[in-house]
């Protein structure tokens, strides 16, 4: 891909401390830790819809707050235009996260239910000192309804949140996110809490306005279904690392990683003459703090090698875009290159 | 053989001086080993369906018209003490959100075995002695009867929620968003499970979902709700390929598939009516891009379009939903 990359993020780590049990405390045990983001590379270019995807647990959230420094990383470097931002300070980073915005999933919490829908949406001005008078402060509210098509805004701006249905609260959010020109936006589950007839609504509002700003997101979801119809390349995460990334359609028509097989096969497809085979994996997540030695989906696989007990999986190219962290793929690899 | 008939079931809330009219006239039955799939976004009254077959309805709601037969016997007119006789024993429930359905503080097998000793008038050798077959038939450790909630993940609690359900050898099961909060590999496990016990008991399911994707997977009859009312009804095929109802057909489209071309999804705009004061005519006729004058005026009818294709839409087979 030619176009510039934003956001370049390294070795991205958040290790959680677990409080220690009193005894352990006192025989000086080992301090553990929940391994939430253990070790994540990838990159955002401009202008493109990133999806995330993963299992609750995987740590898709934490990578994404991370980056936006909303939880400080325990390790790694996240860079942004150039600049590296786990360094800043406090100041800079205020004025970053003018160009660096997230959605979240709930609005109903999002949203002070006590303040007007002039006051949220206006709120990042006041904070950010953008409005140089009231007339001013007024107009870009508006603005940014007429954005997202709450019409007619003047009658919007009155309201307060309980007056308002869910898919118009995520409206709100997004305004509030939008009035202060972002240039990247974390999107994380936007749309989950919404209803199937509003969702696209929203999704297509969001993508609109990508195309009308140029904006870049990271769309963090749980439904496969859903990022095939938004984004143009997808990660999948398992237990704090990427085991998966590539182009959309290509890792969902053809996945890979054993983990992102049994993934697309569970995703019921709304057609009752579709015929799929779901592929079930044993076993549940574990936790992720004492993670197996070697490749961490290795106690639940169906076809380990030696290999995997022994040795983490890296990251593999396979094919333009398209990373495999399996040591079973790397094999098939290597037999190609002899052949 | 029919486990379940509902004939013109209306369930409404009061609410201070007024009525919210949450079930409008809702009809359908299913047979045994059947799985009906009650669809509908939130707010549409399918939990309240619900509610009102296992008549635990909350101190506001009451049946105001229609029958509910359980195997053969009417149940609406049922005292407290005749309707305790029939939970459980007849019907069960799997609630949504496993994560709160059970008592924190007490241990689960002592709460599968309470149903099962209440229910079943036995006494607690025997009511453990069914608690481990049912742990065994969902697949979970029979050790495992001793931990408390907390120490499940979600879907070792729903498997255990479906444990209970099947305590008493129910004819019917109602599954109200079963899988909605888990990730899809335990989805897919758990409504494998169902499947299978389904199949065993030769059960009858009542599938209440908002997931049209999970409805189209598991369903034979499907269902779908709209304010109150069952807008369009028949064979699962039938309502996913030809669809009548513009609803339908919209609420189809709204959803993402992994498979397949990449078709434009739908959304309907606006949002559903206020259940306190319905509109007159048709319930959608705000929301539907085909809306003509006489929806606004008369209510249409339930009526069956094909042979067990039933729809409520004055101009059903004459739009070109596909549009």
């Amino acid at each position: 891909m030619s176009r510039e990359k934003i956001l370049c993020i390294r070795g991205l780590k958040k290790w959680f401390p677990v409080r220690k049990e009193f005894l352990a405390s006192i025989m000086g045990g080992e301090q553990k830790y929940v391994r939430a983001v253990d070790g994540v590379d990838f990159d955002v270019s401009a202008g493109e819809i990133l999806c995330l995807v993963g299992e609750s647990g995987c740590g898709k959230t934490t990578t994404a707050r991370t980056i936006l420094r909303l939880i400080e990383p325990t390790e790694g470097s996240v860079i942004y235009h150039g600049e590296e931002i786990t360094t800043l300070s406090r100041d800079s980073l205020r004025k970053l996260r003018i160009k660096m915005q997230i959605i979240f999933q709930n609005p109903f919490e999002v949203l002070d239910p006590r303040m007007s829908v002039k006051s949220l949406v206006g709120e990042p001005l006041k904070v950010n000192n953008l409005a140089p008078n009231e007339r001013k402060f007024e107009e870009y509210v508006l603005e940014a309804l007429r954005e997202v098509k709450l019409t007619p805004p003047e009658d919007f701006a009155r309201r307060f949140p309980h007056e308002l249905s869910g898919g118009q609260l995520q409206r709100v959010a997004i305004a509030r996110c939008l009035i202060l020109r972002p240039e990247f936006i974390v999107a994380d589950e936007p749309v989950s809490m919404l209803d199937a007839s509003i969702r696209t609504e929203i999704i297509n509002l969001m993508t609109e306005l990508q195309h009308l700003h140029g904006l870049t997101y990271l769309y963090i979801t749980h439904d496969l279904a859903q990022a095939r119809y938004i984004g143009e390349r997808l990660i999948v995460m398992y237990l704090g690392k990427i085991v998966e990334k590539g182009p959309m359609e290509e890792v969902i028509q053809e996945p890979i990683h054993p983990y992102t097989k049994a993934l697309v096969s569970n995703v019921p497809i709304p057609d009752p003459t579709a015929k799929r085979k779901r592929i079930f994996i044993t076993g549940e997540t574990p936790t992720p703090i004492d993670l197996p030695k070697g490749c961490r989906f290795r106690p639940r696989c169906k076809e380990p090698i030696p290999r995997c007990d022994r040795e983490e999986p890296e990251l593999q190219q396979i094919s333009k875009g398209h990373w495999v962290a399996c040591h079973k793929t790397s094999v098939k690899l290597k037999g190609k290159e002899q052949q | 053989m029919k486990v379940l008939e509902i004939e013109n079931l209306s369930t409404h809330y009061l609410l201070g001086q007024e009525i919210v009219y949450a079930v409008d006239g809702v009809s359908f039955n299913i047979d045994a080993g059947k799985t009906f799939g009650l669809a509908g976004e939130s707010g549409c009254g399918k939990t309240t369906v619900a509610k009102s077959i296992m008549r635990i309805l909350p101190y506001n709601g009451l049946i105001a018209g229609g029958k509910i037969w359980l195997d053969g016997q009417e149940i609406v007119n049922l005292t407290e003490e005749a309707a305790k006789k029939v939970r459980w024993r007849k019907v069960s429930m799997v609630f949504q959100y496993a994560m709160n359905a059970f008592n924190p503080v007490l241990r689960i097998g002592d709460q599968i075995m309470e149903v099962i000793q209440q229910k079943e008038r036995c006494n607690k050798e025997i009511a453990l002695e069914k608690a481990k077959s049912l742990f065994k038939e969902v697949g979970l450790e029979v050790s495992r009867l001793r931990d408390y909630p907390h120490e499940f993940s979600g879907g070792m609690r729903q498997r255990a929620i479906i444990a209970q359900a099947l305590a008493c050898d129910p004819k019917l099961m109602i599954a109200d968003e079963p899988v909605t909060a888990l990730d899809v590999i335990v989805q897919g496990k758990i409504l494998d499970l169902l499947n299978k016990l389904q199949n065993k008991y030769n059960l009858a399911v009542l599938l209440i979902t908002h997931d049209l994707s999970v409805i189209a997977e598991e369903s034979d009859h499907v269902g779908i709700m709209y304010a109150g009312s069952i807008v369009e009804m028949g064979d699962v095929v039938s309502i996913y390929k030809e669809p009548l109802h513009p609803y339908t057909a919209k609420l189809i489209g709204a959803f993402p598939s992994v498979v397949g071309e990449k078709t434009k999804l739908e959304f309907i705009p606006g949002a559903p009516p206020d259940l306190i004061s319905p509109p007159k005519g048709c319930k959608f006729h705000e929301r539907c891009p085909f809306a003509k004058p006489i929806c606004n005026e008369k209510r249409p009818e339930h009526r069956e379009f094909r042979k067990s294709h039933f729809v409520a839409c004055h101009f059903a087979g004459e739009l070109d939903l596909r549009k």
